[in-house]
């Protein structure tokens, strides 16, 4: 939008004219309408619903609610229960009559029975409140278990095994002895083999770090591998001989 | 009429003028009878009906109106002047209903500061500038001073403002640098002996005076912010203030409200209103816009007063709700340029310093505001199609503004050595032609992205003044201060023809058929000229006394208007070379003037500020 001095100049300012009042439309037909039908109940009309014939009128109480029919009360364990206790005039079955004195019977029942012990409990205030004695864990209850403080048969099994198969191993090795199949490094020959083996080792690490940095050819490739594996085999025997003290080489 | 010797020339009817002196302090005031308003603008005073807006000019002064004072009857209104140094300043007594001059009283020297008439009309007191400082009291029956005294001992400053009682005509107040005085008029003896009051230690400028209704109290606006209470009886100070918040740049104005208020202007723009003792602050309002409150009119009894700025604002105040609402604006410096839209009378635009203003015809109120602060803004021209406004600036600067935003719109750097003095626009709105003060004429090829300079034309010697485009664009002329009008080729951009005369040429115009060319300038003399070779065809006195600065061509050709120093606007008949009509109401230099396309107005603007609007004569 450009502005322009033109639009600066005072206009006369039109009032619109004022418009119509509203009319609806639809008043002619709303005029019409509520003369005709007056009571249009509403909105769909009429229900259509199908008269009754003139027998079905409207009889007394026919509009109160149908209610179901009285019930007598039972327990619901009526029928699990033993029967009531004979009347005094009732006659036993078949003439039936025991001789049991009742009241002699309870009487020396109760005599000779022996009295119910009090139950173990603790108290633990001065109130009296009381708790149960035996899960409280103050009585010793494991303590007094069968096989307390021993050593489980599975252990025991084991040991005695392990012992056995000791004494196995030595009863063969004294029957090797005894025929001379075996016959045992001493200190000194094992320390000459160590010391070959280190001196090998150290021969060998000194031409492998004498070997070109650069390997580039199949040849040197190969040796600097060879010596590498050579290394590793003697660092594993020296390691063998330097852990074990007593050697034992059999003759066959 | 009879200076110019042509008693048989009728006189042209103002329609409105636009102007008002708002420095001028208390110089708006309200008529007793409620329904006009007094305010001075350049030499004249203006009383104008507050609703009709139909006003009449009081004309006598021979320089700037420097204060007013009216009657408490309403009978009579004074106004007194500046002049020159050395010469004598006026003041002139007014008789209200016929409008016309009362007496003169002459004794004051340079300046008159402040006038002040007693309550049954039987006396003036005037108070002379910082140059005479007297005090001189005036019989208004007999027309002739009563007496006179120094308005202050010797060792106070200038007196500023003076006010008489408002029940005893023999007691009087005036204030000022270091002075408070309290004078009775002693009529036997022709003396009037003063009395001034002890303030103590405080040291106070009083700017203005106002006594309070029954006379025992009067209170002083100070420079420092605050309102003296003093005692006219025991000529002591009884209370001032406010101790805090004072008035900033000054308490300017003060009024009194029966109520017991006093309204208070601030030299901010503030309006307040105080009460007690203390000088508390009831309400208060920053007036938007407005320099320095000068005038606090209240009309009746104050339910709603005037305000007058500095900056020549007139606002209207609701004394109940103390909201505000601006009356009328005006150019507060020298009108520079006026000019139509093209085929448009309905609007104008006119610059001056600071802004450039858009005003409506018909009723005079201002419709848009340019301001570009402290910078003169010296011609302006719409460009055709009424998109833009360019303006030539003081500050070497070409500017191009939005017509309805107002927000610039490009802006053309240093465009001239020196102040750009004339622009002019082509019919196609696609070029700006601009003289400056160094005397070039430069072509710009303007849109609104894009400004580029097209040629620069280094033909004048002295600022150019007016530039007017040929219709069709090919041509222009240009008229400086060297004493030359040129007419350029605006396609091979050379001087075409060369118009010389002794004299500095203020406006050139073409007719209509563009044969022909009006110049005129500082010799006073109309001349006619051919475009064709640059012959001289006639030459006409265009004015007794003063360089004429402003003309234009009627569209019809029939007719042109003239208007300068002599502060009159002449119609000519063109092809007699006869003043047909002449108008009468400037007060100071007119600067330029223009005849609305449709011919039915003539606007003229002048040095003093003023706007005036004349209905076309039919010639």
């Amino acid at each position: 939008m450009s502005e322009s001095i033109y639009n600066l100049i005072p206009r006369e300012q039109v009032a619109p004219p004022k418009e119509k009042r509203y009319q609806s439309k639809f008043k002619s037909s709303v005029k019409d309408e509520l003369k005709t039908n007056k009571s249009p109940n509403k909105t769909m009309g009429p229900a259509k619903v199908n008269l009754r014939s003139s027998g079905e009128f409207l009889t007394k109480h026919s509009k109160e609610p149908q209610l179901p029919e009285k019930t007598k009360f039972q327990f619901p364990d009526e029928e699990t229960r033993k029967p009531g206790v004979p009347r005094q005039t009732e006659k036993p079955l078949m003439g039936l009559k025991s001789n049991k004195d009742f009241v002699q019977t309870n009487a020396v029942e109760n005599i000779m029975s022996v009295p119910k012990k009090p139950a173990a409990n603790f108290v633990d205030t001065p109130f009296g409140s009381t708790h149960p004695l035996e899960p409280s864990g103050l009585m010793p209850k494991y303590m007094k278990k069968k096989g307390y403080g021993e050593t489980p048969q599975y252990l025991q099994k084991r040991k005695d095994e392990t012992v056995r198969a000791q004494e196995e191993y030595n009863e063969y090795v004294r029957e090797h002895y005894r025929r001379g199949a075996m016959k045992q490094l001493t200190e000194a020959e094992r320390q000459t083999i160590l010391d070959g083996l280190k001196k090998n080792w150290e021969e060998i690490h000194h031409q492998y770090q004498g070997l070109s940095v650069v390997t580039d050819t199949a040849p040197k490739k190969m040796r600097k591998e060879r010596m590498e594996a050579e290394m590793k085999q003697l660092e594993r025997d020296i390691e063998l001989l330097e852990k074990h003290k007593a050697i034992y080489i059999g003759n066959y | 009429m009879s200076k110019e010797g042509r008693p048989d020339v009728p006189e042209l009817e103002i329609l409105s003028v636009i102007g008002f002196y708002g420095s001028v302090y208390a110089g708006l005031k309200v008529h007793p009878d409620r329904e006009h308003f007094i305010y001075p603008l350049g030499n004249t005073v203006i009383v104008e009906h507050i609703t009709s807006h139909r006003q009449y000019f009081l004309t006598g002064h021979t320089n700037d109106v420097s204060c007013i004072a009216v009657s408490n009857s309403g009978k009579y209104l004074a106004s007194g002047q500046i002049t020159h140094m050395g010469f004598k300043a006026d003041v002139i007594i007014w008789d209200y209903s016929n409008k016309e001059l009362y007496c003169r009283l002459t004794l004051h020297k340079v300046k008159v500061q402040s006038l002040a008439f007693s309550p049954k009309d039987t006396f003036l007191v005037s108070l002379g500038g910082q140059d005479d400082g007297s005090i001189v009291v005036w019989d208004v029956k007999s027309k002739e001073a009563v007496c006179g005294a120094p308005a202050a001992v010797k060792s106070a400053g200038t007196t500023y403002c003076v006010a008489y009682c408002n029940n005893d005509d023999f007691k009087f107040v005036s204030g000022g640098d270091g002075t408070i005085r309290v004078w009775t008029l002693d009529l036997k003896n022709r003396k009037i002996p003063a009395v001034d009051c002890n303030m103590g230690q405080l040291k106070r400028i009083v700017k203005c005076i106002e006594v309070a209704e029954d006379d025992s109290y009067f209170y002083c606006g100070t420079t420092s912010g605050d309102v003296l209470k003093m005692n006219i009886k025991n000529h002591i100070l009884s209370f001032f203030g406010p101790e805090k918040d004072k008035f900033s740049m000054g308490v300017t104005s003060l009024a009194l409200v029966k109520t017991g208020a006093i309204l208070i202007g601030g030299g901010d723009g503030t309006v307040a209103i105080c009460k007690g003792d203390k000088f508390k602050r009831m309400k208060s309002a920053k007036v938007k816009g407005a320099s320095a409150i000068t005038s606090l009119a209240l009309r009746g009894n104050g339910h709603q007063f005037f305000v007058g700025a500095a900056n020549s604002q007139v606002y209207l105040f609701n004394f109940a709700e103390f909201t505000h609402e601006i009356l009328s604006t005006c150019h507060a410096a020298a009108v520079n340029d006026i000019v139509f839209p093209a085929e448009s009378s309905e609007l104008f635009a006119t610059c001056s310093r600071n802004d450039i203003r858009i005003w409506n015809a018909g009723t005079g109120k201002e419709l848009l505001r340019i301001s570009v602060p402290n910078m003169t803004c010296h011609a302006i021209d719409f460009m055709r199609n009424g998109k833009c406004i360019v303006s030539a600036w003081d500050d070497n600067k070409l500017r191009a503004f939005f017509p309805e935003s107002g927000k610039l719109m490009y802006m053309i750097e240093d465009a001239h050595n020196k102040e750009v003095t004339a622009i002019a626009t082509t019919s196609d709105c696609k070029r700006i032609i601009s003289g400056g003060g160094e005397g070039q004429v430069r072509v710009w090829e303007v849109s609104r992205n894009r400004q580029s300079l097209v040629e620069a034309m280094k033909e004048h010697k002295g600022a150019v003044s007016c530039i007017k485009v040929r219709k069709n664009d090919q041509e222009c002329i240009s008229a400086s201060e060297d004493g030359t009008c040129i007419i350029w080729d605006l396609q091979r951009f050379v001087r075409n023809q060369v118009i010389f005369a002794n004299t500095l040429f203020k406006c050139v115009c073409y007719h209509p058929d563009e044969h022909q060319v009006i110049t005129s300038g500082t010799d006073r003399k109309i001349g006619y000229w051919e475009t064709y070779n640059a012959a001289a065809i006639r030459e006409v006195d265009g004015s007794m006394s003063g360089s004429i600065n402003g003309m234009d061509m009627a569209p019809d050709g029939q007719c042109f208007v003239t208007g300068g120093d002599d502060k009159l606007i002449k119609v000519w008949n063109y092809k007699e070379g006869k003043v047909t009509s002449i108008g009468k109401g400037h007060s100071g230099f007119i600067n330029r003037l223009r005849v609305c396309p449709q011919q039915k107005l003539i606007v003229s603007v002048s040095k003093d500020g003023a706007i005036i609007c004349w209905k076309y004569p039919v010639c």
